[in-house]
C-alpha cells in the first residue's frame, strides 16, 4: 500500500508521463464516443459538504473542486436549458480522505451521459458500461473485473418497508460489510427484520457471473425488483458478447457504495489482488432534479491517482507501455 | 508476488480461544512456531500462514491487504470503523460491553453526577451509548487495567469488555448497564475479497469449516 505524506502528491517523471498518457489516452476514447470535454473551475463558491477543502477568499468562503459530478452539475444546470448529452473531463479534485493513506488530491477522468426525464436509460447505461469496458485495455492493465450492480437492490426494499433515517444507514453499512448478521441486529425488534435479512442474505449469497442474478429468486423482494432484475439482464445479454479479453464480467447484488448517491444500475472496475476500485460510478437520476432540472444522468469516473499507485506498487499487473 | 495468503488470527482472550478450535484442522498453527517468538506462523496448509497480531492493529493490516482474512472481535470492529467485510460472526469470544462501577453504585447514582468521568478503551461505543441515555461524561480515556480506575478515583466506573466477570467481582465491581456485546467476527480485506473471490472464498470457508467441525 503506496503512502503519500503529505497527502498532495508530486508526481515525479515516470507517474507524470503516465498521467498524461492514461488522460490522453481515455480523453481520446470518450471524444471518439462523442463525449465533448468541460471542465469546471477548479474552485467552487457554492455551499461545499463536509471533506472538501475550504479556504477564504478575501470575505468569501470558497472551496476547492471536491467532485468532479457536482462541479459539473452546477455548471450544467446554470448555462444550458437543454443538457448536453455527453460530457467528459479530466482533473484534480480535493477531498479530505477517509482513510488515513488516501491522498486528498486525486486524478480523476470521467464522462457523464445526461438526458431529458422520461428517455428510456437502458441504451445509455450500457453504453457507459461498454466504454468502461474499453478503459482497462486503454490502461494496459493484464486483467480486470468489472462489476455490475444497482442501488435499487437495497433502496427499494428499505423504501418499501419504510426504513429512511439511522436504520436504513445501520443496514446500509451493514450490506456494505457483507455482514448479513448485522443486518438482523440492526434490525432486531422490527417487523421488516426477518425479511430484510433474508434480502440480504440473498444479496450476498453469490459475487460471480451472469448466475448470480438467479440468487434474487430467493429474497422476499423478488416480485418488487422483478424491473431491475430484468435491466441488469438485458444489461448482461448486451454486454457477454462484447467483453474483452481478459476483462471478466461479474454480478455485485450488494454493491451499497455511494447508496445515498446512486439511483440504478452501478459499474465498478477492479484488477485482480488491487485494494480499492479503479473506476466507479452508475446512475444517479435525483441529482439534476434537486437543482431543478428534470434530467436523469449516469457516468462513471476512472481513479488515475489509485492507478497511478497500482502502477507502483504492482507493476506486474500491467503490460510493458509500448 | 508471494502467494502465499495470510490470515491474521488475534493474540490475548481471542486468541486463547481461537488456536485450540483450530488443531486438529487444515488450519492449525504449527506447534513449535507458536512456542517461539515468531509471529508469522505456518499452518497446516501449504501456502497459507498465520500473522499474531494485537487486536488493535489487526484490522488495518487487513485494510491494507496485507492479510486477506482476519478475526478480531466486533468491539474493536465497531470502535475503529475501517473498511473491512465482515463475512461472519464466528460466534466464540462472547462478551458483554458493560458499565461497571463499585459494588452499591447505581446506574441512577451515576447519572446523577454533576460531573461524570468514565474510564474506557472504547471511547465511541462509549459516546454512543452517552448519546442514546442522554448524559454528558468525561472520557477517561485507558488502554488497560480499566478496573483499577474506579478504585484509585481516577473516574467514577468504567465500560470495559466482560465476559465471566471474575475480574470484575475481584476488584468489588459491579455490572450496571450493558452497552452492547461482541464476538468474534472473519473480517476480509475488501479489495481481495471483491478483486479475487475465487482465491480468498475458499479460504474462509475453509476457516469456516474448521472452526465449526471443531464446535
Amino acid at each position: 500500500m503506496a503512502v503519500r505524506t503529505p497527502h498532495f502528491p508530486d508526481l515525479l517523471f515516470n507517474s507524470a508521463a503516465r498521467l498524461r498518457r492514461w488522460e490522453g489516452a481515455l480523453m481520446g476514447h470518450f471524444a471518439a464516443h462523442g463525449y465533448r470535454e468541460l471542465h469546471p473551475s477548479l474552485v467552487l463558491r457554492e455551499t461545499v459538504p463536509e471533506g472538501a477543502l475550504r479556504f477564504f477568499d478575501g470575505d468569501d468562503l470558497v472551496a476547492l473542486r471536491w467532485d468532479f459530478t457536482v462541479a459539473l452539475a452546477g455548471l450544467l444546470t446554470r448555462t444550458f436549458p437543454a443538457p448536453p448529452d455527453r460530457v467528459a473531463y479530466a482533473g484534480a479534485v480535493f477531498r479530505r480522505p477517509v482513510q488515513p493513506w488516501e491522498a486528498v488530491e486525486r486524478f480523476e477522468v470521467g464522462c457523464e451521459r445526461i438526458q431529458p426525464e422520461g428517455e428510456p436509460a437502458a441504451e445509455a447505461d450500457v453504453e457507459l458500461a461498454r466504454l468502461l469496458m474499453a478503459v482497462p485495455g486503454l490502461l494496459g492493465l493484464k486483467s480486470a473485473i468489472l462489476h455490475l450492480g444497482n442501488a435499487a437492490l437495497v433502496r427499494r426494499p428499505l423504501e418499501a418497508e419504510g426504513l429512511f433515517g439511522e436504520l436504513a444507514d445501520a443496514v446500509v453499512a451493514a450490506l456494505s460489510r457483507r455482514a448479513p448478521h448485522r443486518v438482523r441486529e440492526a434490525l432486531d425488534g422490527h417487523p421488516s427484520a426477518a425479511r430484510l435479512t433474508a434480502h440480504a442474505e440473498a444479496l450476498l449469497s453469490e459475487l460471480d457471473g451472469p448466475g448470480t442474478l438467479g440468487a434474487l429468486a430467493a429474497s422476499p423482494y423478488a416480485t418488487l425488483l422483478e424491473e431491475e432484475m430484468h435491466h441488469m439482464d438485458r444489461a448482461l445479454q448486451a454486454l457477454l458478447p462484447i467483453l474483452p479479453p481478459n476483462l471478466e464480467l461479474r454480478v455485485d447484488l450488494a454493491d451499497v457504495a455511494g447508496l445515498g448517491f446512486y439511483t440504478g444500475p452501478t459499474l465498478r472496475l477492479w484488477a485482480p489482488g488491487a485494494q480499492q476500485e479503479l473506476a466507479a460510478g452508475g446512475r444517479y437520476d435525483r441529482l439534476f432534479p434537486g437543482l431543478g432540472r428534470p434530467w436523469q444522468a449516469a457516468g462513471f469516473c476512472v481513479r488515475l491517482s489509485r492507478l497511478l499507485d497500482l502502477a507502483v506498487t504492482r507493476p506486474d499487473l500491467f503490460e510493458e507501455p509500448r | 508476488m508471494n502467494q502465499t495468503l495470510l490470515i491474521a488470527f488475534p493474540k490475548g482472550r481471542l486468541g486463547d480461544e481461537l488456536v485450540p478450535l483450530l488443531a486438529g484442522t487444515p488450519l492449525a498453527l504449527d506447534a513449535a512456531a507458536l512456542k517461539s517468538r515468531v509471529l508469522r506462523i505456518p499452518t497446516a496448509t501449504p501456502g497459507v500462514a498465520a500473522l499474531l497480531l494485537k487486536g488493535a492493529d489487526l484490522p488495518r493490516y487487513v485494510a491494507a491487504g496485507v492479510a486477506s482474512l482476519g478475526i478480531v472481535g466486533s468491539d474493536t470492529l465497531d470502535e475503529m470503523d475501517m473498511d473491512l467485510l465482515e463475512l461472519a460472526d464466528l460466534g466464540f469470544g462472547a462478551c458483554r460491553l458493560s458499565l461497571c462501577a463499585k459494588a452499591g453504585v447505581s446506574l441512577d447514582d451515576l447519572r446523577a453526577k454533576p460531573h461524570l468521568r468514565l474510564a474506557t478503551k472504547f471511547p465511541k461505543a462509549t459516546e454512543a451509548w452517552l448519546a442514546r441515555e442522554d448524559l454528558t461524561a468525561e472520557l477517561v480515556p485507558l488502554s488497560s487495567s480499566a478496573e483499577l480506575a474506579p478504585l484509585l478515583g481516577l473516574a467514577d466506573a468504567i465500560v470495559d469488555l466482560v465476559q465471566t466477570g471474575g475480574t470484575l467481582k475481584a476488584h468489588g465491581l459491579v455490572e450496571t448497564a450493558i452497552l452492547g456485546r461482541s464476538s468474534a467476527r472473519l473480517v476480509a480485506a475488501r479489495g481481495a475479497y471483491l478483486s479475487e473471490p475465487g482465491r480468498i472464498r475458499p479460504l474462509a470457508d475453509m476457516l469456516l469449516g474448521a472452526l465449526k467441525a471443531k464446535r
